[in-house]
């Protein structure tokens, strides 16, 4: 008893103690994630300022932002944006449309899959970027061969989630909506379009990104408009904060790309 | 007219017409001379071998079992999800070819509609059958009343308990007003304690709707509470053993389990099981 009771109000103490560290740990954590950005930007400009490196080719953030903001008050940001986005989000759109419909079709007649899936798995490995040659053969440098890279890099990843999505609702679910009387249109519409949509949803944020990767490819083999463009004039010219603001920008677009997808996501299969 | 009123004229739906005097004489189901194989990597398997037995409108049949003795496929083709490779079966005196809305079934697994509410979960099968979403709302939330589960009628079926999901699952799978119910270990994957309300709520819930219902387990227990006539099934390959009437009174309870009539029948059932299990042994010993 006596050991007992002298130990409780130190192991009391020790308690409190243990809970005040782990407090003060995660509010140093949280300072510190605060200041990472910052710090990254001060070293940044020390470095680039400290004529150790090359002030033309690494130029101090100082400099980056002011090219930024030429970029922006000349009005030609907007346009870069605008073209960029567009070529991004109709390119997205189609893809996926074609690989959410090819999906259930090939997820769901075993003779769709039988004639398209091993064209699909032999095509789907070629990078997108790959095709960027032949493209301008086809298309030149119209928006047409812009658009038709970002679908290509889109559809596949789109089609091959939907196909296994598709192959993999619960059969379960399946027997009890047959029991019930569904009919097959109803059947593809509800059951099994809402039960492969987790699978659908994570392929198609997989596509977000792939579709950024390859409007680089994309403006790169030559444009008129668009921030990766935007970024290779400026290399052409060495302006090479210009092109530190392209990247910067390019980068924050598709985060918060990615970003809003999740947050859609994660309201689309609320039930997961 | 109240909307009280109408929901009891609909409700009387679920209750099958009174049978006719030929109606009576043809049962609700007839199995002749059911085989069932499956392929198997080390060629075929027979699962259910020449299985013969009729189920007279309104009663509740058990189906008792090892695992693997293919009493769930005997159901499943009843239901209209296999095919089998010989013998014929007739619902209402019609074959069964594919699933039929006057058949319905609840599986071992809810298998509820996730992205569902427990109301458009029970309404799911109405409105398959072309009623409207108000007339197919009336006809769940009568059953959602039925089977207890007013409070959540709008709560989504990842918040229930095992229990009541499964309830929700019969309540879905009477919204069509099925002459036929069958069950499939609807109760097996939950607790005792659960299991045991379910089984008293199923049987005033049968009282309620009179549809002959044909249930499947492995628990001598609960197929002796809840029947009028008992199946006995062998394994491999699965035949039907021995039939026992169920002469105890209704309405029954879990309550029953420590009558002496009760003991006797179960005693009955184990012999015929431990006999079977002992030829199963030996046959298994020498191969």
């Amino acid at each position: 008893m006596v050991p007992d009771t002298a130990l409780k109000p130190d192991e009391g103490g020790e308690r409190a103690r243990e809970r005040a560290d782990a407090g003060r740990l995660q509010r140093l954590n949280i300072l510190i994630g605060a200041l990472s950005v910052p710090l990254f930007v001060l070293l940044w400009e020390l470095v680039a300022r400290s004529g150790i490196v090359n002030i033309v080719l690494f130029p101090p953030p100082s400099v980056v932002a002011v090219a930024i903001f030429e970029w922006m008050r000349s009005g030609q940001f907007f346009l870069d944006l605008t073209a960029s986005l567009y070529r991004v989000t109709t390119g997205f759109m189609i893809g996926a449309a074609l690989g959410i419909f090819l999906g259930i079709m090939t997820g769901q007649f075993p003779i769709v899959s039988s004639l398209l899936s091993p064209l699909f798995h032999i095509l789907r490995p070629i990078p997108p970027i790959a095709f960027v040659p032949i493209v301008i053969l086809w298309f030149g440098l119209s928006e047409t061969g812009k658009l038709f890279l970002v679908v290509w890099g889109v559809f596949f990843t789109v089609w091959l989630s939907t196909h296994i999505g598709v192959q993999k609702v619960d059969r379960g679910l399946i027997r009890a909506a047959l029991m019930l009387g569904t009919p097959r249109r109803q059947m593809l519409q509800e059951i099994i379009l809402l039960g492969a949509l987790p699978y659908i949803v994570v392929g198609l944020r997989t596509a977000v990104s792939i579709s950024f990767y390859t409007l680089v490819a994309a403006e790169l083999a030559g444009t008129f408009a668009g921030i990766v463009y935007r970024i290779e004039i400026a290399q052409q010219n060495l302006q090479t904060g210009q092109v530190m603001g392209g990247l910067a920008a390019l980068g924050l677009i598709s985060f918060a790309a990615d970003r809003m997808f999740a947050a859609l996501a994660e309201r689309t299969v609320w039930w997961r | 007219m109240q909307p009280g009123h109408r929901s009891k004229a609909k409700l009387s739906l679920a209750i099958p017409q009174p049978a006719t005097a030929t109606e009576r004489r043809e049962p609700a189901i007839q199995v002749s001379n059911l085989s069932i194989v499956f392929d198997t990597e080390r060629g075929q398997l027979i699962a259910v071998d020449r299985v013969s037995f009729d189920v007279p409108h309104g009663e509740f049949v058990c189906i008792v079992g090892p695992s693997g003795c293919g009493k769930s496929t005997v159901l499943n083709t009843i239901a209209g999800l296999e095919v089998p490779f010989e013998g014929e079966i007739l619902v209402e005196g019609l074959p069964v070819h594919r699933p039929r809305p006057d058949v319905g079934m609840v599986f071992q697994q809810p298998h509820l509609f996730p992205w569902k509410s427990v109301r458009r979960n029970i309404a799911h099968g109405p409105r398959m059958l072309g009623k409207s979403a108000q007339q197919a709302n009336a006809i769940a939330d009568d059953l959602i009343a039925m089977v207890g589960l007013k409070r959540f009628a709008d709560a989504y079926p990842n918040t229930l308990s095992g229990g009541m999901q499964q309830r929700v699952a019969i309540a879905r799978a009477l919204a069509n007003q099925p002459r036929v119910l069958l069950m499939d270990e609807p109760f097996g994957a939950l607790d005792a304690q659960t299991r045991a309300v379910m089984q008293d709520n199923l049987l005033e819930l049968r009282d309620r709707i009179k549809a002959t219902i044909v249930f499947v387990t492995h628990d001598i227990d609960e197929a002796i509470v809840l029947a009028d006539r008992v199946l006995i099934m062998s394994a491999g390959p699965g035949r039907i053993l021995r039939q026992l009437n169920v002469d105890l009174p209704r309405p029954r309870s879990n309550a029953i389990l420590l009558e002496p009539t009760y003991l006797a029948l179960k005693k009955d059932c184990l012999d015929v099981i431990r006999a079977e299990g002992l030829r199963a042994f030996r046959q298994s010993d020498e191969t």
